[in-house]
């Protein structure tokens, strides 16, 4: 079969949209596999869960038959024909079936993003074999799905359509010239959406070679479609037969979405979003959206300005009006940039969910029991940022019970629970989300972790390595833990990619453990990167921006309260004591003499500190502008922003200022 | 890669009488006039506002705003150990784009802009001591002058720019060790 359309443009086009309703997909056969796999053996089969997991995978196969994707093609009709037996209970799904499943799901998983990103796809015939042998002997069709064809329709069985009102046909056959007018599949689909339900929606191959995709459409009322909508390469034609029988007329009026319609077999357990109301937007458009928002938000902070200097020249009462707009523009934007933010959201859950399946894996691998508890799910971040912590969060997973969780035996000799316990946790907190990733299991031993470093030419910072120091040694490259420290505690591999993805991301990462308790990362990030409130503040001649979202508190210090230990100063703070990092200092620039100093708490417990600079000047919206130049390249230097009266101004980097200045100490 | 090269060849040879040309922008620094491929030029400004970045390499001066983008500003006559002089109404930013690395570069002045017959640029004298050397690509003559083509690619590299950083450092800390 050749791939359709053979205009290159439009062929990658048609793959994004491809990827992008598999991704969509994958994602819902996820959630189903897991719901299958927790009630496995607890409760009966949950057919409406097979139900969906079925057209998922239908719906796979006939859009990878249509992009010539022949392995994914066939393992999904593998899979498809496994649980289709399901249906028809004629397999059943034992702990051992479920794994070839997954497995299988895992490889069809892989198969796509080989093509996606050009590499070599992996071999998917010991899966196949694998997946023919879970059929009983007659279910098992040797011959090759023929996507060619019309695609047997098993999921459309004439009792699951809604009665009442008419049913139609559409077919729509997309081309360059409607692409250009705007007219593609989903708009169609959403306009159909408009006319009535979807019930079924198929892509077809047409003899000339193109394709086509069936709607078949199930109307409230009885209107007739519009008829301009010929003009649009769709033809239509009310489907015959499809008399309204007595009863269950209440169905009509049911806004389930074409999934949940079918059957009422077990319960309805699928916690997805109708995809009714869904829009479909590629990043970069956001991107550039928010691009815009910046861009206001600067212009804004120009405005403002102007209205300052006139306070001199016009009169009060004059000017109020347009202070008043002035402030309500701010508060809009605000609004707008919120609003625009928002769309970027996603829910953590959607990684946390990719994560069982890591679990599973890794478990197995390893030879652990591992219990997963998930907390925050629907706790929602930028979707750059879960994109970027998606590997991070990998890394972390796997050391927790590679290395963290113990073995079974080993546990219960420790009276604790064979199970290890291993959450993932998602919170907001203001401006910033809190990750944490957190076993149960051996912890690490500090000293012994410092002794280790030492051997390996470390130079200890202090006597009494705490988390902190332990967390900079771990991340350290070439710090090894291939020894006796890995027995018992190590636990560095990747650790040091982990943090430079966090800190990347403008945000920090944080531990705490215990020997034969446990360990926790946090890892606080920022909610969206574009736009920050920022403190401005000026050292010396210079100004800086200081996103506010790290500052905990700021400071006066009066001079008698700082007290000098070699090269460090110190201030009382709370019951303890916070080091001080001058800026001026830091960044050689002339300090001004004999007036009380400003200071910003950033971080917390024993990572925290003070920066001190000359003057808090004011409080700001800013745009975030990364400095990617290797010669911008400068610790504590994350960007540059630009303020309302033209000027730019560096913003800082608080954690790698932090670093730098301890390390200096 | 060996038939490409026969096949610009071949092509060079065919067009030796239009005179293979290219296009330069000519600048003045420390009183010598210097040329870079206009190909490789993204704009030219009057030097307007620059922010500067402590603890940077020395040559850059700071970071200026072009088109959204964050971009550093290198100080020629600093990069090529030249006395820095107060900025003027001739001072010119050249930003040169080289890969996705956009660099300004300060420059006393310039403003002309010729074109170049490729057989009039010969390759640096090998006289030239090294360091200099490497950030030339050629030389040409233009009339009577004597003109210096840039390597941009070496001007703004920025491995031997830190060095110059850390030497710098050295003298004003003394006392302020790496890590």
């Amino acid at each position: 079969m050749t791939p359709l359309p053979s205009d290159p443009v439009m062929m990658d086009s048609f793959l994004d949209d491809y990827y992008a309703e598999c991704d969509e997909h994958m994602t819902a056969i996820r959630r189903n596999v897991l719901d299958l796999e927790a009630s496995l053996g607890k409760a009966p089969l949950n057919m409406s869960g097979v139900e969906e997991l079925f057209r998922s995978f239908h719906t796979i196969k006939g859009l990878s038959g249509m992009v010539g994707l022949k392995d994914a093609e066939h393992l999904s009709h593998r899979i498809e024909n496994f649980l289709n037996a399901l249906r028809g209970k004629k397999a059943t799904l034992s702990p051992a079936t479920l794994d070839t499943l997954i497995a299988g799901i895992n490889l069809l998983e892989k198969v796509m993003e080989a093509h996606k990103s050009k590499s070599t796809p992996p071999s998917i015939q010991d899966m196949t074999r694998r997946l023919e042998e879970l059929l009983p002997a007659e279910e098992n069709d040797s011959p090759q799905p023929q996507a060619a064809r019309r695609v047997p329709e098993p999921e459309t069985s004439a009792e699951a359509r809604p009665h009442g009102g008419a049913t139609w046909i559409f077919e729509f056959q997309p081309s360059p010239e409607l692409a250009e007018r705007g007219i593609n599949v989903n708009r169609i689909r959403s306009r159909l959406e408009g006319f009535g339900k979807i019930i079924k929606a198929s892509p077809q191959m047409l003899p000339s070679g193109g394709v086509a995709f069936e709607f078949v459409v199930s109307a409230a009322g009885r209107d007739e479609p519009p008829a301009e909508w010929s003009k649009d390469g769709l033809t239509f034609f009310r489907e015959e037969g499809q008399k309204a029988p007595e009863g269950s007329p209440d169905r009509v009026a049911s806004s389930e979405s074409p999934a949940a319609a079918g059957p009422d077999v077990g319960s309805i357990t699928s916690t997805g979003i109708s995809p009714v109301n869904i829009v479909r937007v590629d990043l970069a458009r956001l991107d550039e959206m928010m691009r815009l928002v910046g861009e206001l938000v600067i212009s804004r902070a120009r405005l403002e300005d102007g209205l300052d200097r006139l306070e001199t020249e016009v009169s009060a009462a004059g000017l109020r009006p347009l202070q008043e707009a002035d402030l309500a523009m701010g508060r809009q934007l605000r609004d707008l940039r919120e609003a625009v933010m928002r769309v970027r959201m996603v829910p953590v859950g959607e990684i946390f969910n990719r994560m069982q399946f890591v679990v599973r894996d890794v478990a197995r691998e390893n030879r652990k029991q591992v219990r997963l508890e998930l907390a925050g799910q629907e706790t929602e971040i930028d979707k750059l940022i879960v994109e970027r912590m998606m590997d991070p969060l990998l890394h972390l997973v796997r050391n927790a019970i590679g290395h963290g969780l113990e073995g079974p035996e080993e546990r219960l000799s420790q009276g604790k629970t064979a199970e290890g316990r291993l959450t993932l946790r998602a919170a907001a907190a203001g401006d910033t989300v809190v990750l944490e990733v957190e076993d149960d299991g051996a912890g690490m031993d500090c000293q012994k972790i410092a002794e280790q470093a030492k051997r390996q030419g470390m130079v200890a910072r202090s006597e009494k390595p705490d988390e902190k120091d332990i967390l900079d040694i771990l991340c350290t490259s070439g710090f090894s833990t291939r020894s006796e420290a890995d027995l018992t505690s190590g636990r560095g591999v990747g650790l040091a990619v982990v943090r430079n993805a966090v800190e990347e991301l403008g945000g920090t990462m944080e531990m705490t453990t215990a020997p034969g308790k446990g360990t926790n990362f946090v890892m606080r990030l920022p909610l969206t990167l574009a736009i920050a409130d920022a403190l401005i503040v000026s050292v010396g001649d210079q100004t800086f921006a200081v996103p506010q979202a790290v500052i905990h508190e700021v400071i006066e210090i009066p001079k008698e309260t700082v007290t000098v230990l070699e090269n460090n100063e110190i201030i009382p703070y709370r019951g303890g004591v916070l080091p001080l990092i001058r800026l001026a200092r830091f960044f050689h620039l002339p300090q001004e003499p004999g007036r009380s100093l400003y200071g910003m708490v950033v971080g917390t417990g024993p990572s925290g500190a003070v920066l001190v600079v000359d003057k808090i000047v004011g409080r700001r919206e800013i745009v975030v502008r990364a400095t990617t130049d290797p010669l911008l390249a400068v610790p504590g230097v994350a960007g540059a922003t630009e303020l309302g009266d033209g000027r730019v101004v560096l913003i800082l980097d608080t954690a790698k200022l932090k670093a730098e200045a301890g390390g200096k100490r | 890669m060996r038939n490409k090269s026969q096949a610009s060849g071949v092509l060079e040879n065919k067009e030796v009488f239009m005179e293979k040309m290219q296009h330069y922008i000519l600048f003045a620094l420390a009183g010598t006039t210097y040329a870079v491929p206009s190909a490789e030029v993204q704009q030219m400004d009057m030097v307007e506002q620059i922010t500067p970045v402590p603890n940077a390499p020395a040559a850059v001066e700071g970071v200026v705003f072009l088109r959204g983008q964050v971009i550093p500003a290198v100080n020629l006559r600093v990069r090529f150990g030249f006395p820095k002089v107060d900025y003027d109404l001739k001072t010119r930013l050249i930003v040169v784009r080289k890969g996705n690395r956009s660099v300004g570069l300060i420059v006393d002045t310039a403003r002309e802009f010729v074109s170049i017959p490729d057989a009039a640029i010969e390759p640096p004298p090998e006289g030239i001591s090294n360091l200099s050397g490497r950030y030339l690509a050629g030389i040409a003559t233009v009339g009577e002058r004597l003109v210096l083509l840039l390597n941009c690619d070496e001007v703004i590299n920025p491995a031997d720019m830190a060095a110059v950083a850390s030497q710098d450092a050295k003298i004003q800390e003394g006392e302020d060790h790496e890590k």
